[in-house]
């Protein structure tokens, strides 16, 4: 999942980095408004986590004028501004949740999650397509109830693809979510990737649509 | 009015003032009319004494007329006592030397020596009497009228008591009235004094009274006044408060945020080492901030600038200078940042050593903290006509003039700025310029481009 952190604060900065991506994130680090307005609206995030006092443009004029673009990447902000007014401002102007600094990792990645869950239309934790299940918290996919051992790459191509369950994902869509910035992406590393999620999870579950992309039909789907 | 003091009521005090005085005119009025009844009295009485021996001589001049000599023991000049007043009054009359008639309580002997005129002397009951001696027309009758003084005293008495005695009476009611009326004009007082008391501890909201007396006026609008002081300095704290913990949650955050990247690291003992790095990184920030809060706090309790620190020491500003920079000379060579200081051996400032030394670490830090890597930071001290100045300028990015105007407002930090620091040194610097009396210039370096900032000593 890839994620876009705005955080103007350099020890802040780095340290949600970290510990999002040892939770699996894909993150791309901003430090001000003007360049998280301008990476929002060029990537393809699955969320964002938004600070409010960023230098250059302020947080929540940041929100606005993504709400105002039709843009629903899943917002998460977290501030230092704790007042009850503060928080009603930051949900209403479209913050689809509003936490207050310091935060414990874990729990940011879990609310993550749940808003890139909810985004997608889903209600339970875990994603199943067919006899595919994966669980996005504790990273683990099983085929039929028995675990599968899968790459990191593989993981996060897999969620991709069930998240966007019957929507059919370019190569460079899939490419934008699995790889944060300073990646150096093989041209074809999805391919690879594809294979490998083919060879452990079966030939049926990612179909191809030559000439866009891959797909999983929502058919499959056991729910 | 040294005996008040001991009085605390208002109320009492009034009511003993008002009565005193009463008393003391009343005791006046009844002393005039003393004197004043006395010579009034005595002009009568002795009206009537000359009336009586003027009647005693024509009397005696018609007796000699038809009974010449036929009485010689005087006891046919006794008189019958008619009244009970009779024995105070006493006469006799003389003729050519002869007693010729007498009261029964007058005596043989001339009750005066004077021939002629009032005399008060003491007969033999050795009580003072009021004598009139005058003689008759061909100077062969002498009589003598007197009257005992006791009497004119005892008049007197009465009429000073009819003075007295009805203040004796009123004096208890008039105090009653008093009290009544100093209670019922003392009454606003007392209703402030009541909506003081029934304030919360934080109200401090102004005092709104209904018809409040002139007198009072000023005493309410002081309180308002203190009380919206009050106010403005409770919510200057309040607000403060609320800025420092918003302002600590960041750093807290960082610091919780790499202990757990710390703690997930796992095997990882690259990014181990490196979360560590910056948990303790982020415990130095938090730690400089609280400094810098504890700083300020303090120099804000010095609510009166300088009246506070007794400003009479004389310090080097040239050593204070050269130590300070020594100090931070490493964290800008770590930065590729030249820092240069160019001061004279000595220059004595008036000042206090602690706070100088905060206010030139907090100039220098500042522009080393805010230029960036590879600037370079010119120190100045110099001494021209009397005037000391220190001179920090930085090839930094420099301010707006919007920007400048905004500096030392509490965690004002000027936009892009990637450093981290919260804005409080400036808040620190302007504070402790005004508690130390330094003028404080910042403007645009022509040398370096960058920021310029001139403490200024007045001339001592």
């Amino acid at each position: 999942m890839r994620i876009l952190l705005a955080e103007d604060d350099p020890l802040l900065g780095d340290g949600l980095r970290a510990g999002l991506r040892q939770q699996g994130f894909q993150v791309d680090w901003v430090r001000d408004g003007v360049a998280a307005e301008r990476e929002l609206a060029a990537g393809d995030y699955q969320a964002t986590v938004l600070d409010l006092g960023l230098p250059l443009k302020d947080g929540l004029e940041v929100l606005q004028a993504l709400r105002e673009r039709k843009n629903t990447t899943p917002v998460l902000v977290l501030t230092a501004r704790d007042a009850v007014p503060d928080r009603i401002r930051g949900l209403d102007l479209g913050a689809d949740d509003y936490v207050v600094k310091p935060v414990d990792l874990h729990e940011l990645g879990a609310r993550l999650r749940s808003l890139v869950r909810r985004a997608h239309g889903q209600v339970q934790a875990g994603l199943q397509c067919g006899g595919v299940l994966l669980d996005p918290a504790a990273r683990q996919v099983s085929l039929d109830g028995a675990e599968v051992a899968l790459s990191t790459r593989e993981f996060d191509l897999l969620h991709a693809l069930m998240l966007g369950a019957g929507r059919v994902l370019s190569r460079e869509q899939l490419e934008q979510q699995l790889y944060s910035w300073g990646y150096e992406v093989d041209s074809n590393a999805i391919e690879v990737h594809i294979h490998h999620l083919r060879r452990k999870l079966g030939q049926s579950v990612i179909q191809t649509v030559r000439g866009v992309g891959y797909t999983l039909q929502r058919s499959q789907s056991g729910t | 009015m040294s005996w008040l003091p001991s009085l605390q009521s208002l109320q009492a005090r009034l009511l003993a003032l008002l009565l005193s005085l009463v008393t003391i005119v009343w005791l006046g009025a009844a002393v005039l009319t003393w004197t004043d009844a006395q010579h009034e009295l005595d002009e009568l009485l002795d009206g009537h004494l000359a009336q009586a021996a003027a009647l005693l001589v024509v009397q005696q001049a018609r007796a000699d007329g038809h009974d010449d000599g036929t009485d010689d023991d005087g006891g046919l000049a006794d008189p019958p006592s008619l009244h009970k007043y009779a024995p105070k009054v006493a006469f006799q009359v003389f003729h050519e030397g002869r007693l010729m008639m007498r009261s029964a309580n007058a005596g043989t002997t001339p009750l005066s020596t004077l021939t002629r005129g009032f005399s008060t002397v003491r007969l033999q009951d050795k009580k003072p009497w009021r004598v009139f001696a005058t003689r008759g027309g061909e100077s062969d009758v002498q009589v003598f009228v007197g009257e005992q003084t006791d009497t004119r005293d005892d008049i007197l008495w009465a009429v000073l008591q009819g003075v007295l005695l009805p203040l004796l009476l009123a004096l208890p009611l008039l105090a009653l009235l008093l009290w009544w009326a100093v209670r019922h004009g003392l009454a606003p007082l007392r209703q402030l004094s009541q909506a003081l008391g029934r304030r919360q501890p934080h109200a401090l909201e102004p005092v709104v009274l209904k018809d409040v007396p002139t007198e009072i006026q000023p005493l309410v609008q002081a309180l308002n006044g203190l009380f919206e002081r009050i106010d403005a300095m409770v919510a200057s704290e309040r607000r403060f408060t609320a800025d420092a913990a918003h302002e600590l949650r960041t750093p807290i955050a960082a610091i919780r945020a790499q202990a757990q990247v710390a703690l997930g690291a796992g095997n990882d003992t690259t990014q181990r080492d490196h979360a560590l790095q910056f948990t303790l990184a982020g415990c130095d920030r938090a730690t400089r901030l609280v400094e810098q809060l504890l700083t300020l706090s303090r120099l804000e309790a010095t609510a009166n600038p300088g009246a506070a620190l007794p400003l009479n020491t004389a310090i080097d500003l040239s050593a204070l200078t050269r130590r300070t920079c020594a100090d931070l000379a490493p964290a800008a060579l770590s930065r590729q940042q030249e820092l240069a200081l160019d001061a004279p051996d000595v220059c004595l400032v008036i000042g206090d050593e602690t706070l100088l030394g905060v206010l030139v670490r907090n100039l220098i830090d500042n522009a080393l903290r805010y230029s960036p890597a590879g600037a370079t930071v010119q120190v100045s001290v110099a001494s021209r006509a009397g005037q000391t100045e220190l001179q920090v300028s930085d090839s930094g990015p420099g301010m707006t003039e919007a920007e400048i105007a905004r500096l030392g407002e509490r965690f004002y930090r000027v936009l892009g700025n990637e450093q981290p620091g919260s804005g409080l040194g400036w808040s620190i610097i302007r504070r402790i310029s005004a508690v130390l009396g330094v003028r404080i210039r910042v403007s645009r370096s022509a040398a370096l481009g960058g920021l310029c900032v001139t403490a200024g000593w007045p001339a001592p």
